[in-house]
């Protein structure tokens, strides 16, 4: 077991480099052992997941099992462990991973640089494993790292500008959101002298410094929510999503999201359980980032990123379902189930929508609304699956999303009567803005069905080439994608039977000891919630169609009404960081930079000045030059005064006294020299005896 | 073994280098065969003494009353020799491919050769003298190296080189000075050897008096403000930045720190004076400075040099917690930036060699023409920035796990300072990465026609390299262990 949980995450990793090392060679080949790989992880996967489930069925809540250690790897060692909830997130990779990648060999048939996409690809999910897998937080920093940096080279894949600028943001987002994680597990170490995630929750309530373990969980928060795209670090999800190939988006939204959803439950269970001051920072982050998420998922055009500012909303109701596991306390179960579903619930969703968007690019390579249109009428079975996974997340009863936004909105609605004052009316707007995000996903779903799969494309040209396309997937490519669909329909016509049973068996993550009740997901006062979303959706939908359609020569057009500078990124991350920062460094370091040479320059200017070299002065002396100088200034400021001109080749008075002291110089040397000179001072001489003599006589 | 090899090993590199210099070699090759061979065994000897120390000191000169020319092997001494005798061979075989292109080859080598036995000798120095003695010799030793091409710029590097250093070594005379009046002894013992009874009222004059030690040897570690020679003296051939600038001399200089501060001064001395903040405060801006005059950088090999600068200062960063642990980080990093930073300056030098292109911008889409530089410089990037899984990750994690055990107030801001650099070094080094990975729009492939990997000579060190970054990177517990011993005084 403990052996079979490294070989889930090293296998992968192997795995890369054979993969890449057969499609130097061969191409079909390589396809065909990227799916293998894909499939020996499930199947494996599968395996070490049977004795956690026996464990449950046996009637034990399956707590952490035992672990796999691997001592001073990396540093600290690295710890490995299987619960419930970790086994439901290894299987949903495993499966996701299996899906794209058999989609993949038909997706990428024209594209270029593909090995290196596999390579990356089975990276990932090994590291994404290792994060999930991970019994302590550093085992999960570590992986979560190395996540950052392969699925960065899905972002890039296509090497246009639109990706590389992407990419650059999600690069930029995921190194300071890793660097801060690395500063908070520093402290909380600090704190605490202990990591592993078994042992944070007796610690932590232990700790007596309670403002630095919020300070430390605030800044692990930080970190992970920036993978998961919870506001304000959503910036790269938006853009990321969109640009990056269609198997790769389903990934980076339907798990590459919940590696930093399970580190924030991780630190949410563990360090902060029932902790209500917690669960409402949880809160707010979670309504921001599902409200923001929604709008811009409203306003946009593209399939692709429409889906991804729905992932990020969806990400919020999960955020909010985390917050409300701490404000409820100790009777948190519906939340708890809620979150746990709903994360599973999404993943599925986004795996079959995100591949249905992927169908349409790989046939048509467009993916704006208004050039898509119509490219889903008269086929049957994509009609059927993207239905399923647009009535899925938009909560309507009989799928599986109902269920879990139900137990999310009962969640709320028992925070609510249990509250009081402030908090009390928070709730109250959480409640409403929870019902208008999912409105608003009806809504959104239903603009991105109603154009594939009803309307007309405005050139009748393209519609009829669209309608006489009956082969758009390979039966490879589809079969995952229809098993998922029909997931959703079974989870939501089951509830009691599935949903149930796996919210039970991963509960155990999120602290909840036990759960008996159980409840009617098809009672009246759970539809009418449903019933008041999808009324707001109605609404929401005839605002799109009145306000967000432009009519035009060939008929109404969807139209992009949000302005493009209206972005977080280009209107405050990017000015900061690379102009008003690096500006304010750069003049500390020129100063700074510059302070030696300066102190040596000043003494050489003052102290050490170098001896003056004789032909310096080409003529006169120093007294001949201050003189000039003065007579020169006084000239020139008499003419300045008068307003004369000042004539040509005119000499200086610097050089004409400079002349006249040479000359004296040259006459008294003459005179010193000549016979004439040397008698008279003789005479001089003789002069002064005779006086002297005279006087003293 | 006998202590008599610890001077042979001194001795071999500048003989073997003399003959390079002087005999009528026919062919080139020749030379090369043998010099490498002399480097090599050299090597081996040392790694040989290593693991056998020597118990006793060789004294070879004895001036007067504690002061003598003596060399002996102690922990500190066996982590610096083996890291610098490691990696000179590479770097040798590295040298004689790159010099293909340069004039005065013969002399060239002799001088790097003999910079390897003055490294040498600084880190089997047994007492303060004879490492000031050495430390100024390789400053002259290295002079020669930097003025190789003797261009104008070169010049001046090295007249810069030779003023900071010489000035550098004044403060440190003062220092030693210091040490042979107040200390028991001038031998390095692991606690200091200040005799408190002398010092008696001076501990503050003694404080400042470390102080300026710290900058004296700091110049040759490049803490801000004594750098700006470092990033200049970039004229000199790759090997020599690679090898001189980024190995011996800024290691020495952080060597030299580590022996005055833990070995002579003593941390208990320091620790918690104004002297220890004065340092750390240096230290940590040196940190931010370098990282961010690298980002600002376009030349390839300075934007390398000013990343040298901001590493050393971790090095220097864990000398100055002065705790055990501080110690134990300054030393895994003082191994793990030699490996990183000969590794990415290297592959520098094997891009100038084959494309002669020496700034950033001129790397687009250079990945595709020589994939296997690329990856090794890809590989030291991510180590360089801490990635975990890469040696670089275990050092910074020791230090500042080393920084938080410590409990001085100020080293908490040196954990920030750890991370604004890490994603500043993030930056500068990504930023070449992707260039080279996925060039900007408009960029023409043709412009690169005919550019490859270089030879085996250069690829060789390399790729040893970065199977050792990634070796530590996984698994350093050994090393890590071998430090906590030097740390506590075990080994």
């Amino acid at each position: 077991m403990a052996y079979l949980l490294i070989f889930l995450v090293c296998f992968p990793f192997a795995a890369a480099f054979v993969v890449y090392g057969i499609g130097r060679f061969h191409k079909a080949a390589r396809d065909y052992a990227a799916a293998a790989a894909g499939l020996v992880e499930f199947a494996a996967m599968l395996i070490a997941v049977c004795p956690v489930y026996k464990m449950f069925v046996e009637g034990n809540m399956p707590q952490a099992l035992r672990r796999a250690v691997i001592p001073g790897v990396c540093g600290m060692g690295l710890s490995f462990t299987l619960d419930g909830f970790r086994s439901i997130y290894g299987v949903i990779a495993a499966f996701m991973w299996l899906a794209t990648l058999l989609f993949s060999r038909e997706y990428f048939k024209h594209h270029r640089n593909r090995n290196r996409y596999y390579l990356f690809n089975l990276m990932t999910l090994g590291a994404l494993l290792g994060v999930f897998f991970a019994a302590d937080l550093f085992t999960a920093f570590v992986f979560f790292e190395i996540m950052s940096f392969t699925s960065y080279v899905w972002v890039a894949q296509e090497e246009n500008k639109a990706a590389l600028r992407a990419a650059e943001t999600y690069l930029a987002v995921a190194v300071i959101g890793g660097l801060a994680m690395l500063l908070g597990l520093f402290f909380l170490y600090h704190e605490l002298g202990t990591l592993d995630m078994a042992q944070l929750l007796s610690a932590a309530s232990s700790c007596k410094n309670k403002a630095s373990l919020y300070l430390a969980g605030a800044l692990i928060f930080f970190g992970y929510a920036a993978k998961a795209g919870a506001f304000p670090l959503h910036i790269w999800l938006p853009k990321a999503h969109p640009v990056a190939p269609a198997p790769a988006s389903a990934l980076l939204s339907g798990i590459l999201t919940k590696s930093g959803i399970f580190g924030i439950i991780a630190v949410s269970t563990n360090l902060f359980l029932w902790d209500e001051r917690w669960g409402l920072f949880v809160l707010a982050i979670g309504v921001a980032t599902m409200a923001l998420g929604a709008v811009l998922a409203v306003f946009s055009v593209d399939i692709k990123r429409t889906l991804a500012c729905s992932s990020m909303s969806q990400i919020g109701f999960i955020l909010v379902g985390i917050g409300m596991q701490g404000i409820l306390g100790e009777e948190n179960a519906l939340a708890v189930r809620g979150t746990l579903l709903h994360m599973v619930n999404h993943s599925l969703f986004k795996l079959i929508l995100f591949l249905v968007a992927g169908t349409v690019y790989m046939n048509v390579h467009k993916l704006d609304l208004n050039a898509v249109r119509g490219f889903g009428r008269k086929k049957k079975l994509l009609h059927a699956v993207f239905l399923s996974g647009a009535l899925g997340i938009g909560g309507i009863p009989l799928f599986s999303g109902y269920i879990s936004k139900t137990l999310l909105h009962e969640g709320i609605v028992e925070g609510i009567a249990q509250a009081g004052g402030n908090v009390l009316w928070f709730l109250k707007v959480v409640e409403w803005l929870f019902l208008i995000s999912g409105g608003m996903t009806i809504a959104y779903m239903t603009k991105l069905y109603v154009a594939l799969f009803w309307e007309k494309n405005s050139d009748s040209r393209i519609q009829q080439s669209y309608d006489g396309q009956k082969t758009y997937w390979s039966p490879v490519s589809g079969a995952p994608v229809v098993f998922a669909a029909g997931l959703v329909a079974l989870f939501g016509l089951l509830p009691q039977i599935f949903m149930n049973r796996i919210a039970d068996f991963g509960g155990g993550f999120f602290g909840l000891a036990d759960y008996a009740g159980s409840v009617s997901y098809f009672s009246l006062e759970n539809l009418k919630g449903a019933a008041i979303s999808m009324a707001i959706g109605a609404v929401i939908y005839a605002g799109i169609r009145r306000f967000l359609m432009k009519e035009t020569k060939a008929g109404k057009e969807y139209v992009m009404a949000l302005p493009k500078w209206l972005d977080l990124e280009q209107l405050l991350y990017r000015p900061l960081l690379l102009r008003i920062l690096p500006f304010l460094g750069a003049l500390a370091c020129r100063i700074l930079d510059s302070l030696v040479d300066f102190v040596i320059v000043l003494l050489r200017k003052s102290v050490y000045r170098d001896r003056k070299i004789p032909h310096e002065l080409p003529e006169g002396n120093t007294l001949t030059h201050v003189l000039g100088k003065i007579f020169d200034g006084a000239r020139r400021g008499k003419r300045a005064l008068l307003r004369q001109e000042i004539p040509e080749n005119e000499a200086t008075y610097e050089h004409r006294f400079a002349v006249q002291w040479e000359k004296f110089m040259e006459t008294n040397t003459i005179i010193g020299r000549s016979l004439s000179f040397g008698l008279l001072l003789f005479y001089v001489g003789l002069v002064f005896t005779l006086l002297y003599l005279l006087i003293c006589s | 073994m006998n202590a008599i090899c610890l001077l042979l090993v001194v001795l071999i590199p500048p003989l073997a280098g003399a003959v390079v210099a002087l005999a009528p070699w026919r062919r080139r090759t020749h030379w090369m065969i043998f010099l490498e061979f002399a480097v090599v065994v050299n090597s081996v000897l040392v790694w040989l003494l290593l693991f056998n120390r020597p118990a006793d000191t060789l004294t070879l000169i004895h001036f007067t009353g504690e002061l003598s020319i003596a060399f002996r092997l102690d922990g500190l001494g066996t982590v610096f020799a083996g890291l610098v005798s490691f990696l000179w061979p590479f770097a040798t075989l590295y040298a004689f491919e790159y010099m293909t292109k340069e004039k005065h080859e013969r002399v060239f080598f002799f001088f790097y050769t003999l910079t390897y036995g003055v490294t040498l000798a600084i880190a089997l120095s047994d007492n303060i003298l004879t490492m000031y003695c050495f430390y100024e010799m390789l400053t002259l030793a290295t002079v020669p190296l930097v003025m190789h091409t003797l261009s104008r710029e070169a010049v001046l590097a090295s007249r810069k080189y030779l003023y900071y250093s010489i000035g550098g070594a004044a403060f440190a005379f003062i220092g030693m000075i210091f040490i042979i009046t107040y200390g028991d002894t001038t031998e390095f013992l692991l606690g200091g050897v200040l005799n408190m009874v002398k010092v008696g009222e001076n501990r503050n004059v003694l404080q400042f008096i470390y102080f300026l030690t710290f900058l004296g040897f700091g110049v040759k570690a490049a803490v801000c403000p004594f750098n700006s020679w470092l990033p200049q003296a970039g004229v000199a051939p790759t090997p020599v930045t690679a090898l001189l600038h980024a190995v011996a001399v800024v290691k020495s200089g952080a060597f030299a720190i580590l022996r005055v501060t833990y070995y002579s001064f003593g941390t208990d001395f320091l620790r918690g004076s104004f002297a220890q903040s004065a340092v750390m405060a240096i230290v940590m801006f040196t940190i931010v400075y370098g990282c961010s005059m690298a980002v600002k950088e376009t030349h390839l090999k300075r934007r390398l040099a000013f990343s040298t600068i901001s590493n050393l200062s971790y090095i220097l960063f864990g000398a100055v917690l002065m705790t055990p642990l501080g110690l134990v980080g300054a030393l895994s990093h003082m191994v793990f930036h030699a490996l990183m930073k000969i590794c990415s300056f290297f592959c520098a030098g094997a891009i100038i060699h084959q494309t002669e292109r020496i700034y950033v911008h001129q790397l687009d889409g250079l990945a595709k023409k020589m994939p296997k530089i690329f990856g090794i410089f890809t590989v030291s990037a991510l180590a360089l920035m801490g990635v975990p899984g890469l040696c670089g990750f275990i050092s910074k994690f020791n230090l500042a796990s080393a920084a938080i055990e410590s409990g001085n107030l100020l080293s908490y801001f040196g954990i920030g300072c750890l991370l604004i650099s890490a994603l500043l070094t993030a930056i500068y080094m990504l930023s070449i990465v992707v260039r080279a990975y996925f060039p900007a729009e408009g960029f023409r492939e043709e412009t690169l026609e005919g550019i490859t990997d270089p030879n085996w000579m250069m690829l060789v060190p390399l790729i040893v390299f970065v199977i050792l970054i990634v070796g530590f990177g996984v698994f350093s517990a050994p090393l890590v262990t071998l430090f906590k011993d030097i740390a506590g005084g075990l080994f």
